[in-house]
């Protein structure tokens, strides 16, 4: 089997597994309703009426109070451990955890329906994880052949679009960087789905789950492994649309089905951009296939080289959720947690980095842009750390981070750390999803609830998952031998020595924040006594095989990945591996800042290499120290002296205290502005415009009629019927006639 | 003198109420323009124009307003309310085309000079044979349309 | 009298007879007039062929035409007058509105 039949077979294998669990996923499941005892083949949630209901309530003449399916409103808000607790404004909204009776058909938040009555079965997920699973195999295998083989890879399919000068060809193009990816992708893809078969279960939507799923493997896919610009932007959008239909998977819950269009809105605002962006190259440069888009980019003026750049860049900003942009990516949180730990962890966020390293030819050549780059990382790194502080609910905390951990890659883009940039992608994948899943495991574990004031002690009960996810906040926080550890100070190390002093030390305050905040996470979740209500601790356990499963095994590359692709610092194998991906950037010392050390170094032709007993080696000690000292403040706070934070706050001078802790706590306001800006402006817009087509516009056409009405109804007056009227018209116009002939000559 | 008839006979013509007065009128004016003709010189002119005009038309005309009985009523408004309009219109004709009459030079001689009679009627027969007879065609196609205008309906009578 | 004179007279017999037509409501009336214009340009044709065009009789003979022809036309149109009086039992043209709009 040839290496480029394995390629082509990457992407085919999930929309394969989309198209079964589409076509044959209802009939696998059986899932109960809720009405009558009788199993139905309607897995899925169609009936949504009053009418629906009533009918199926007609048919009601079995006992099935033993099913409690359906909470009712009063139920929910009864043991709800949220109800009352309206002062934390960033989980206020449908955060109680409410669904309006009309609407809840038994759509579980978690994924449990209590059982009763026939055993309900999930059979669905089979095909489509085995597809997955074989394209994992072919992904494995490419790498290998790219990595360690050294060769890059073009498969051509066939030419899509071939209108005039205009040529797309559906191929495949695989070096180094699209190794790297589909390692991180197909990897945590397929755990990811194995995770979701203990996770989803007791879903009505378990096939419908898989199909998303599938199709945003596919999605994903495509898009690393596309050679042009145009299939990028093609798998850029499929994973946006995926997105959408993941975060709003739960449709029936109004914040969910907000929290979708939220995301998909703000993100087609940088697709925007990205779109513009791509018409600039193809229109400069007539070709959309890397590279020969590469080859001729230097060929441009240098403001346009900018233009393009920042056009490209401003998709990233939505995809990636860097600021101004970043707001739909914690209300994504609505979503199941597979898809928050594929999506917005591993995968679909990481597209923004991705590109912009495929980019690099471009970016390079615009100092500017560049430095665009670096400044929104570096601002998103510390804002998006800033709000994660306060968060109380445990996936926001996550998802901010992702926020700023996605900022450092843009960071380090930016200054020209190619390499490290991907290094901490590849890194960032594995150790976020872990912290992903493993927090769904607690939520699961815990009953549901996701508030971390309301956890406490697990630690004993849940122990793999204790473990693995302080393994991989290890890693986040940046402690050495962990995953995070290599690769975060390689990009502080290279901010350094390329001359960015400032930027280095606000790297260094995200990476104090970052552990400690991660941290903090720890300490409240698993440590201490359950500060849950009283019956949820009895159901407190560990998680199913299948979900701890993939959480062990995601706990090893996020422990040996920093030391087998991070050793020696600044020069390890990923350099070796990504060498021609960036070389030209590399030429043309991109982001190296003059009087930097590094550009000493190549102004005397040396190479900088790393020094242990040197500048590297205090480098290292810096980033270690700053994140032991988050996890020892988180320590002091959390678990020793659990006043100490209130206090804290009261003591900042000025009485700032508490107006900082609520910017914090709500996230900075930006959603607020967001929303008044452009939500209420764009209601009045469009009032103010539906105002001028029904009056001026209507009115015109409308006043075209009524003329051509009134001037007729003058007119015909002159329809006497009486032969002397017209008879002095005819006497008339000959006058006129007589006068203009004997006048006019 | 004969002028003073003419235009005093057509401006009674359009103003008088009773409409037989009017016609009166019309034979006066049509009288002087006989007159007219004979000072011209065109003598069978005149003759025709008595004999048509005075001898038939007008006691046609007369005999219409006796048979509908129009003359009997006074009308009360003569005249239309366009009528100040339309007076204005006439006076515009008459001072375009009086103008014009007055300022262009129609060679004209001194005197009137006689029609000769005999070329008269031998021009009738030969130049203008053709419309002389198509002129009798549309005579007989006149009389017959009058005559079918005029008839009463007889088919009440028929029926009886 | 003079040629200017003729055609004056005529002018004015003319323009008397159009405003009698379009401003009186007799229909009968109406057809007198027409047969004042003719006779005006029945006038002028002749003061031509005296003045203008001596040892001409074609101006003589057209206006032994036009009389005819008058003479038939006022035959037709009295018949219809009649006729139309007959069924509208009034002279009035204003009363002929049929084709009013």
């Amino acid at each position: 089997m040839s290496t480029e039949l394995l390629i082509a077979l990457i992407p085919a294998l999930p929309i394969a597994g989309f198209l079964f669990a589409v076509l044959l996923g209802p009939r696998l499941d059986r899932v109960p309703t809720h009405h009558d005892g009788h199993d139905t083949h309607d897995s899925d949630d169609a009936h949504g009426t009053d009418e629906a209901h009533a009918a199926h309530a007609a048919h009601d003449d079995v006992d099935d109070s033993a099913f409690r399916g359906i909470p009712t409103e009063e139920e929910q808000a009864a043991t709800s451990p949220h109800a009352g607790h309206h002062d934390d404004l960033a989980n206020a909204a449908g955060a109680d955890g409410v669904i309006p009776a009309e609407l809840n058909d038994g759509i579980g938040q978690t994924g449990h329906v209590t059982p009763g009555g026939p055993q309900p079965v999930y059979r669905s997920w089979f095909v489509p994880v085995l597809l997955v699973a074989a394209s994992w195999v072919a992904s494995m295998i490419v790498f290998a052949n790219v990595v360690f083989g050294g060769e890059t890879y073009h498969v051509t399919l066939y030419e899509w679009i071939g209108s005039g000068d205009f040529h797309v060809e559906i191929a495949f193009l695989v070096d180094g960087l699209t190794a790297m990816l589909l390692l991180v992708v197909s990897s945590v893809g397929l755990l990811v789905h194995v995770y979701s078969i203990g996770y989803m279960n007791g879903d009505r939507g378990f096939w419908r789950f898989f199909a998303y799923l599938n199709l945003f493997m596919f999605s994903m896919l495509l898009l690393i492994l596309g050679d042009n610009f145009l299939m990028l932007y093609v798998g850029w959008e499929a994973v946006g649309l995926c997105s959408y239909l993941l975060i709003g998977f739960w449709y029936k819950k109004p914040s969910a089905a907000g929290a979708a269009k939220k995301a998909f809105v703000v993100n087609r605002i940088g697709d925007f951009g990205f779109g513009l962006g791509i018409m600039a190259i193809w229109t400069a440069l007539g070709t959309l296939q890397f590279e020969e888009v590469f080859e001729t980019i230097g060929t441009l003026d240098p403001t346009l080289i900018t233009v393009i750049a920042l056009l490209l860049f401003a998709g990233a900003v939505g995809k990636s959720a860097q600021f101004p942009l970043h707001v739909w990516l914690p209300d994504a949180m609505e979503g199941p947690t597979p898809v928050s730990a594929l999506i917005h962890a591993a995968t679909m966020v990481n597209a923004g980095v991705y590109m912009v390293a495929r980019a690099n030819p471009i970016f390079a050549e615009s100092p500017v842009a560049m430095w665009v780059v670096a400044s929104i990382g570096v601002f998103t790194a510390i804002f998006a750390a800033a709000i994660a502080l306060t968060q109380n609910d445990i996936k926001k905390v996550l998802a901010y981070s992702t926020v700023s951990q996605l900022a450092y890659m843009f960071f380090a883009l930016g200054i020209g750390a190619w390499v490290a940039a991907i290094f901490h992608l590849v890194a960032h994948g594995f150790f976020k999803g872990l912290l992903f899943m493993a927090s769904g495991s607690v939520i699961h574990g815990a009953g549901g609830e996701q508030d971390m004031r309301f956890m406490g002690g697990l630690r004993d009960r849940m122990r793999w998952t204790y473990w693995t996810m302080v393994i991989g906040s290890l890693a986040l926080a940046g402690i050495p031998i962990f995953a995070g550890f290599f690769s975060k100070d390689e990009i502080l190390a290279e901010a350094f020595n390329r001359g960015y002093y400032l930027f280095y030390v606000i790297g260094v305050v995200v990476a104090f924040m970052t552990a400690f905040y991660t941290f903090r996470m720890i300490f409240m979740t698993f440590w201490g006594e359950w500060r849950g209500p009283a019956e949820a601790w009895h159901h407190v356990h560990e998680s199913a095989r299948t979900m701890v499963a993939p959480l062990v095994i995601l706990a090893v590359p996020t422990v040996l990945v920093g030391l087998f692709l991070g050793i020696p610092p600044e020069g390890g194998l990923i350099h070796t591996w990504l060498e021609e991906v960036f070389h030209h950037a590399e030429e043309l010392h991109a982001g190296v800042l003059p009087g930097s050390i590094l550009d000493e170094a190549l102004a005397h032709g040396e190479h900088h290499g790393f020094e242990l007993f040197g500048i590297g080696g205090l480098l290292l000690l810096v980033g270690a120290t700053a994140g032991a000292l988050g996890i020892w403040l988180a320590y002091r706070w959390y678990v020793l002296n659990p006043d100490a934070p209130r206090r804290f706050v009261e003591r900042i001078p000025l009485g700032l205290g508490p107006g900082m802790y609520a910017a914090s706590v709500n996230k900075y306001y930006v959603d607020d502005v967001y929303q008044l800006v452009f939500a209420r402006g764009g209601v009045y817009l469009s009032n103010l415009l539906w105002w001028f087509d029904a009056k001026v516009i209507d009115g015109a056409v409308n006043g075209a009629g009524w003329l051509a009405s009134r001037s007729g109804g003058i007119l015909r007056h002159t329809q006497t019927g009486r032969v002397q009227n017209y008879g002095l018209g005819i006497a008339t116009g000959m006058v006129l006639v007589l006068v203009a002939y004997l006048v006019i000559r | 003198m004969l002028a003073t008839g003419v235009v005093g006979g057509g401006l009674a013509v359009v103003t008088l109420r009773n409409i037989i007065h009017s016609a009166i009128a019309m034979m006066v004016c049509f009288g002087s323009l006989a007159g007219m003709y004979l000072l011209l010189g065109a003598g069978i002119v005149a003759a025709a124009q008595v004999l048509i005009y005075l001898g038939a038309i007008s006691v046609l005309i007369l005999f219409a307003i006796m048979l509908t009985q129009a003359g009997d009523a006074n009308l009360p408004a003569p005249f239309h309310r366009q009528v100040w309009f339309a007076a204005v219109v006439a006076l515009a004709t008459i001072g375009l085309i009086g103008w014009v009459v007055i300022s262009t030079d129609w060679g004209a001689g001194a005197e009137a000079v006689a029609v000769v009679l005999d070329e008269l009627a031998t021009a009738l027969f030969t130049d203008f044979a053709l419309p002389f007879e198509i002129l009798s065609l549309l005579l007989l196609a006149a009389i017959i349309g009058a005559i079918y205008l005029a008839r009463r309906p007889e088919e009440d009578e028929r029926a009886n | 009298m003079g040629l200017s004179g003729y055609l004056v007279v005529s002018t004015l017999l003319f323009g008397i007879g159009a405003f009698g037509f379009l401003a009186r409501r007799n229909s009968i009336l109406m057809l007198i007039c027409i047969e004042l214009m003719l006779n005006a340009v029945n006038l002028s044709l002749v003061a031509f062929n005296a003045y203008a065009g001596p040892g001409e009789v074609t101006g003589a003979i057209f206006a032994l035409m036009i009389m005819a022809v008058a003479a038939a036309e006022a035959t037709v149109g009295l018949g219809l007058v009649i006729a139309i009086i007959r069924t509208r039992q009034t002279a009035e043209v204003d009363e002929y509105s049929e084709l009013k709009e």
